[in-house]
């Protein structure tokens, strides 16, 4: 009882702190946390992938790219395409993706599905780089118009105010979110975690393993682009080099490891710890990524399951009682 | 012979140089990965770095010869170092933190080599002896890619000679095809990883070196030389050191072939192998397990 009670009361506090936030820190810092809850949905699929399912995508970012791309196209051809089809466009483009992909990919794992989605990632790249017609090469698309949020009788909210864009970025990833995180809890959830553990095992149980693969990496696709139409939607620019390139890969990989693999929360805590980072050691060197890198190296040197690991870690050291053995 | 007889033969020794710098990048790759179960993405990171050190050295001492010899040594000991104090250390969490390990220090790589010799492109320049052209049966070579060609089947001979005549050549392959039980009968197996480790990077610090005068220096070098030997080793089969050769050479003579009919589509076309090749083989070509 009394923990259902806190866990109200942190929920309302969140929400609170969500709700007065870009009234409190200013406009950078709105727009920064719009780039960190992105990302955290980014880094949140891969982690249902590394995580739950035991496989490393290495080219996470054609999906996340092919979701802005998509997002971007549709914004630019079709006159007056509204906001909410603009965010699901991306989704299904990347959740597109992943399922075309997925008969090949759901018959490998280990270095050779790291390798495959390398791979992947590079060839949509490059197509994106060379197809100049569709999506302007290395310029990228741009100058696309940003719709309102329009509800046909109720209300229409201008999304180029970036405070209003905030709200509505923060509202929607906040449902993937939670659509993400009771998707964890479903039997099939359970399934993916399985198959993680012990893919042999549910082999002989009984369950159809390629298709559990293709239907979660088709889950995880689609999130992905849902996060790549929000930033392309909070960039108003999407560029091969900024959505596409192989070091987007690498960033939710990142975030999900600091934060800890395998829990839920943890790439969004990664997530919030790089992004602060960033934000601190660019005060001081451009050389972001030397200090990104080298963080990473400690992390997967010293603390293997990231900081939620750590957490739980020194919580079962200093605050639990006598272990049972 | 007809102008076109000698465009395609030029093509085909482009492609020749190209693939053999590929295999010399893509064999220490191959044989890291068939022992330590490893596949190191900072491989070719090494060969940039070597590329790197291969201008610095020939900027101090005016001697490309000197730099050629220095720079993948140095590039060695660096893999030697980061073997030691890196993987092995993290060898305990496991291939995927291995993995993931050469991602940062990938990272890191690419942000030093930024931090000391910028993000311009640097040409290196090759001596009078190595560059122009040589005239054979009417047609015209450039020296410096015969020369390219040469010197990696020296390398490439030598390699033989030892992992197929020598004691620590049988070792080596006995622990490509089974670590554990060439541990279990008395070996020192992290000595033996660690000099395959450094051989490995010494020979894609070669191919960096000499690939400088052709692609020029610049930090995007680890990303187009890397990806490219990626594909040659999973294409080729992990472990496989025939198929890397096989493939490294088929590879290169597509990008070559590929540049000069398809130019829009050659780098796409890599890929599209790749893929068409794992769809029915997952293994690659040539290998035995994934």
């Amino acid at each position: 009882m009394r923990n259902k009670l806190y866990k109200w009361i942190l929920w309302a506090v969140v929400i609170i702190i969500l709700a007065v936030f870009p009234r409190v820190f200013g406009i950078y810092y709105t727009n920064f946390f719009v780039g960190f809850v992105i990302f955290s949905l980014y880094a949140v699929t891969l982690n249902l992938l590394l995580g739950y399912m035991g496989v490393l995508s290495f080219g996470h970012a054609m999906f996340f790219g092919t979701g802005a791309y998509a997002t971007a196209i549709a914004l630019t051809h079709i006159q007056g395409f509204p906001l909410l089809p603009a965010v699901l466009v991306g989704g299904l483009a990347g959740g597109l993706l992943a399922l075309i992909l997925s008969p090949l990919l759901v018959r490998v794992s280990g270095t050779a599905f790291a390798m495959l989605t390398l791979a992947f990632g590079q060839l949509i790249f490059v197509l994106a780089l060379k197809y100049r017609e569709v999506t302007g090469g290395e310029d990228g698309i741009g100058g696309y118009p940003i719709p309102p949020l329009n509800i046909p009788g109720v209300v229409s909210v201008d999304m180029t105010d970036q405070i209003n864009f905030y709200y509505f970025a923060v509202a929607v990833i906040a449902v993937c979110l939670s659509i993400l995180w009771f998707y964890t809890k479903t039997p099939f959830g359970s399934l993916v975690v399985g198959i993680r553990d012990n893919a042999m095992r549910m082999d002989y149980l009984g369950f159809n393993l390629p298709q559990t693969k293709a239907i979660n990496l088709t889950v995880c696709g689609a999130f992905a682009g849902i996060a790549g139409a929000v930033h392309a939607l909070l960039m108003k620019l999407v560029s091969t080099v900024g959505v596409l390139d192989i070091h987007n890969s690498f960033a939710p990989i990142m975030m999900a490891y600091v934060g800890g693999v395998g829990s839920f929360f943890g790439p969004i805590i990664g997530s919030g710890v790089l992004h602060l980072l960033e934000d601190l050691v660019i005060r001081f060197t451009a050389r972001i990524g030397l200090v990104n890198g080298a963080i990473f190296i400690l992390v997967v040197l010293y603390v293997p399951m990231g900081l939620v690991g750590l957490f739980s870690a020194t919580k079962a050291k200093w605050f639990h009682k006598e272990k049972v053995s | 012979m007809s102008p076109t007889a000698v465009l395609y033969v030029a093509q085909a020794i482009h492609g020749l140089a190209y693939g053999m710098l590929l295999f010399l990048v893509a064999s220490g790759l191959t044989l890291i990965f068939g022992m330590m179960g490893i596949l190191n993405i900072a491989h070719a990171s090494f060969a940039m770095l070597s590329a790197y050190f291969c201008y610095q050295v020939l900027l101090m001492t005016g001697n490309f010869w000197v730099a050629l010899l220095i720079a993948p040594v140095v590039a060695g000991i660096c893999g030697v170092l980061t073997e030691r104090f890196l993987l092995r250390t993290v060898h305990k969490h496991g291939h995927l933190a291995e993995l993931l390990i050469t991602v940062g220090i990938m990272t890191v790589i690419l942000e030093i080599v930024k931090i000391f010799w910028g993000a311009e492109s640097l040409v290196v320049k090759i001596p009078q002896s190595l560059s122009g052209l040589v005239n054979f049966a009417g047609l015209t070579y450039p020296i410096y890619r015969l020369f390219i060609i040469g010197l990696s089947i020296v390398i490439l001979g030598f390699m033989a000679l030892i992992l197929f005549k020598t004691r620590l050549g049988k070792i080596v392959r006995a622990a490509v095809s089974d670590a554990d039980m060439v541990s279990a009968l008395g070996i020192n197996t992290p000595l033996v990883f660690m000099l395959v480790f450094g051989i490995g990077i010494w020979l894609a610090g070669v191919a960096g070196a000499v690939a400088g005068p052709l692609l020029t220096v610049f930090p995007g070098m680890a990303d187009q030389l890397g990806m490219d030997a990626f594909v040659v080793v999973v294409v080729g089969g992990f472990g496989s050191l025939g198929g890397a050769f096989i493939v490294a050479l088929f590879l290169g003579e597509l990008n070559a072939y590929g540049i000069q009919f398809i130019p829009r589509l050659a780098p796409v076309l890599m890929f599209a192998f790749m893929a068409f090749v794992l769809a029915f083989k997952p293994m690659g070509l040539f290998g035995e397990r994934e």
